[in-house]
């Protein structure tokens, strides 16, 4: 038998968040709000830059941004923002030895005591907290 | 990771002040020209914004490299991956600061 067969699927098949429950889901979200967030940081330096155009260059700039689109674009930021500072505290929880159950002998069917009830909590919490704060910011947002 | 968890959790609490900033006054008017450059002149205000601006580009460009070392590693690669963060990092700092001083010293 070919010694890699057993990890034909490579990168793809660690990350499939299909297979491995919330857990795996989380990790990849926490990936990509963090990849959006920096996107966004970004382009935000780029945006307050703008105010060494003066007034004339600040207000065309803020024209672009201060749209419906934009309002839906920087909800999205929120959701990113919320999630990742949500999750970011309960990996910090876990690496800190927090919430992850006490060491035992692994048995018959083999689940890791870290993926338990109070760290699936804080996952879901940071999604429901993160579609929270999009509503209050959407509110403040398309309120005015 | 000591440095990553430090810049994430000092980060969040300079950046909820940021964005307080926004609400207190009502989000389409904080924006105004005036207002922003009021902001920028308000000493305290302009170090707050110095010191997110270094505490997300570490946090940032840390995480983007954690993610790149991730997928693939090898000692050229890690090399390239570790320094290019590093230059970006640098890069972002020093033209987010370059904004803040000179708003902050009136070059507008």
């Amino acid at each position: 038998m070919n010694p890699h067969d057993e990890h034909k699927e490579g990168i793809g098949g660690m990350a499939n968040p299909r297979r491995y429950g919330i857990e795996r889901v989380a990790y990849w979200l926490m990936r990509l709000t963090g990849l959006g967030l920096l996107g966004y940081f970004i382009a935000h330096i780029y945006e307050t830059s703008n105010i060494l155009r003066g007034r004339v260059g600040w207000e065309e700039f803020l024209d672009l941004t201060q749209t419906t689109e934009g309002h839906i674009f920087l909800t999205l930021v929120i959701g990113m923002c919320v999630f990742h500072t949500v999750n970011g505290i309960r990996v910090m929880l876990g690496h800190g030895g927090i919430g992850v159950g006490k060491p035992a002998r692994p048995d018959y069917p083999y689940i890791p005591a870290s993926q338990n009830t109070r760290h699936k909590i804080g996952i879901y919490s940071a999604i429901v907290l993160a579609a929270i704060a999009m509503v209050y910011g959407m509110a403040v947002m398309f309120g005015e | 990771m000591k440095i990553h968890y430090a810049t994430a959790l000092a980060a969040v609490g300079l950046v909820a002040v940021h964005i307080l900033m926004r609400l207190t006054q009502g989000f389409a008017e904080s924006l105004e020209y005036e207002n922003v450059v009021a902001n920028y002149q308000f000493l305290p205000y302009a170090g707050l914004l110095e010191i997110i601006l270094i505490l997300l580009s570490i946090h940032g460009f840390n995480g983007l490299r954690v993610i790149l070392l991730e997928l693939k590693q090898g000692r050229v690669y890690e090399k390239a991956v570790s320094y290019g963060c590093l230059a970006a990092m640098i890069a972002l700092i020093a033209y987010g600061s370059r904004t803040i001083f000179m708003v902050n010293m009136g070059m507008t």
